[in-house]
């Protein structure tokens, strides 16, 4: 399926990294020596040392905040592929535009999208999404519900989140076009 | 600064009507409530707090997080003991009013006071303490009162499942003469708070010790810094001037005679008037009378410092503070006490001195080649009987050498 739909005009699939809005971020249930940041940030999820690692039991939830809206296409989630250490997640919800959500509350209401990971999407093959149900996203929580094994730690190496933007005015970008004139 | 929703659990079963901690247990937790909640919101005014208590017929939140302190101060006084206390509830109803605080923003905290025994056992702890922990809510217990086996090992376990990067803290507090909030204000209850909660904390702690303090001049180099490095230096620069001015002192002394001596120690006795000195050592003197003045101020200072032991901490502050600030300052307010003695000039110094039998005394005593016992020397002190002003001023002396 083209990513490149006919509604887009100009807009291609970009890493949604950059609008990540990072005064928000929050995860739970992560052990503070293995954090969110190692799976998020540039440069650090390429590094295989670091990664996100969950601490009392199995179970993650990140809210990432954007700075405008965006429309998100697809996921990669990559985690370790050893044989013997297949901790990386497996079932993984989606919810869009909830803030604040809690472990008590994930089962609450129907999640926006869930996918379930096989060990293809943990080397780096992007899990497609529902596109219609991501089209106004501004804040997502991700929910890892548990892992590969069903051991007590899930690990992430990477999490990558690609779309598009929303045409939405970038005030700084506004002042610099009325510049140009 | 950290932005913070607390909720307070506490004790309110029938084992806090027990008086070893004063008035009786329950009071000792409201008192260290009102001050935990006057901490939290003097380091941040966003921060809230809530209460509830865990005794009587179930848990019962009392109010849920709020900045409005009076609210907090009139529930605390409508505590009445009952029951027995539900840990586990507390806790997991404390974790629901957190969840549903109005600021998602702040984070989560929990104080427990656990007074009573804790009739759940390690592995309910450790499951209540994972869930807190996967929550990111920290938690702050208190434990006190009954010792009954087992319960520090299961409060031990509770803290090990919840902490995270030592945000969690268990406090012990044994029974003795020092108050449950005395106790708590100088435990990570309260100084973890960061800069502003261990302001007020300190200033708190200095309070309710009341000037008893372990520091060399009584000011706690935290609270006042150059207070205390003032105090330092001056006292260094006082020992090298009183090396130098004793050989100076054995010379004047026979030359001048008491009249010097009385007269720089009047200066030191009206210095010193505060602090209670009745048998203080002066081993120099200066020739000079105005540059007297001057120097007498350090040596005051220095004397007060020479033999306080059991001097206030307030009194050495004031010395010192006079000896820092401004010497003019200090030498008006040496005036001033002088004229209130009656005797507006400079006959007042010597007459102040020459009633200061204590002072007179000592002097003569530590001079070279003066025997106290000395008839002669006797005649002398029993003259300076005749002044009434300095004997009013000074409790009856007691001559230590």
């Amino acid at each position: 399926m083209s990513a490149e739909s006919t509604t887009a005009i100009n807009r291609s699939i970009v890493d949604l990294l950059d609008f990540i809005d990072w005064s928000g971020v929050e995860c739970l249930n992560h052990n503070t020596a293995h954090s969110l940041p190692n799976a998020i940030k540039q440069g650090y999820r390429e590094d295989e040392g670091l990664y996100l690692e969950s601490d009392a039991d199995e179970q993650l939830l990140i809210y990432l905040p954007f700075t405008q809206v965006v429309k998100l296409h697809s996921i990669v989630v990559k985690g370790p592929e050893e044989e013997g250490c297949l901790i990386g997640p497996k079932t993984v919800k989606l919810f869009s535009n909830r803030e604040h959500m809690g472990f008590s509350n994930v089962n609450d209401f129907p999640p926006s999208d869930t996918a379930v990971l096989t060990p293809d999407n943990l080397k780096g093959k992007p899990v497609v999404l529902k596109f219609v149900k991501f089209q106004n996203v501004r804040s997502l929580t991700i929910f890892i519900e548990d892992n590969q094994s069903g051991s007590e730690v899930t690990k992430v190496d990477k999490i990558a989140l690609f779309g598009t933007t929303v045409e939405t005015t970038d005030m700084k970008g506004l002042k610099k076009i009325e510049d140009n004139h | 600064m950290v932005l913070e929703a607390t909720m307070i659990c506490i004790d309110n079963s029938e084992w806090m009507r027990n008086g070893d901690y004063s008035p009786s247990r329950l009071r000792a937790q409201a008192d260290a409530v009102s001050l935990i909640c006057g901490a939290k919101t003097q380091s941040n005014p966003e921060n809230t707090v809530g209460i509830l208590t865990m005794g009587g017929k179930g848990v019962r939140v009392l109010t849920t997080p709020t900045t409005d302190l009076g609210k907090i101060l009139a529930c605390m006084h409508e505590l009445d003991i009952g029951g027995e206390m539900n840990i586990a509830a507390g806790i997991q109803v404390a974790q629901l009013a957190l969840k549903h605080r109005q600021n998602k923003n702040q984070r989560q905290r929990i104080i427990v006071f656990a007074g009573s025994p804790v009739k759940y056992d390690r592995k309910v702890m450790e499951m209540i303490g994972k869930k807190l922990k996967k929550n990111s809510v920290a938690i702050d217990i208190v434990n006190f009162g009954e010792d009954d086996d087992g319960k520090p090992e299961k409060l031990e376990a509770l803290l090990a499942a919840v902490n995270n990067n030592d945000s969690s803290h268990l406090v012990h507090v044994p029974t003795g003469p020092n108050a449950l909030s005395d106790v708590l204000i100088s435990s990570p209850v309260f100084t973890a708070d960061g800069e502003g909660g261990s302001g007020f904390a300190a200033a708190a702690a200095a309070a309710a010790a009341g000037g008893v303090s372990d520091f060399d001049f009584g000011v706690d180099p935290n609270i006042d810094p150059e207070l205390a490095l003032a105090l330092r230096v001056s006292m260094e620069e006082e020992r090298a001037r009183q090396e130098a001015a004793a050989k100076r002192a054995a010379d004047e002394a026979s030359r001048q005679g008491k009249e010097e001596e009385p007269l720089s120690n009047s200066q030191d006795a009206t210095m010193t008037d505060n602090t209670n000195n009745t048998a203080a050592e002066t081993t120099e003197k200066t020739a000079d009378p105005m540059d007297e003045e001057k120097s007498l101020l350090e040596r005051a200072f220095a004397m007060s410092m020479g033999t306080s032991v059991s001097d206030t901490s307030m009194a050495d502050a004031d010395t010192s503070k006079a000896t820092d600030e401004d010497k003019e300052l200090a030498l008006a307010l040496q005036m001033s006490m002088q004229d209130d003695t009656k005797d507006p000039s400079n006959q007042s110094d010597m007459s102040k001195v020459l009633g200061d039998q204590s002072f007179v005394s000592s002097i003569l005593t530590s001079l070279p080649g003066v025997d106290p016992n000395d008839p002669s020397v006797k005649d002398l002190i029993a003259s300076l009987q005749g002044q009434p002003e300095k004997k009013k001023e000074d409790e009856p002396p007691k001559d230590d050498k």
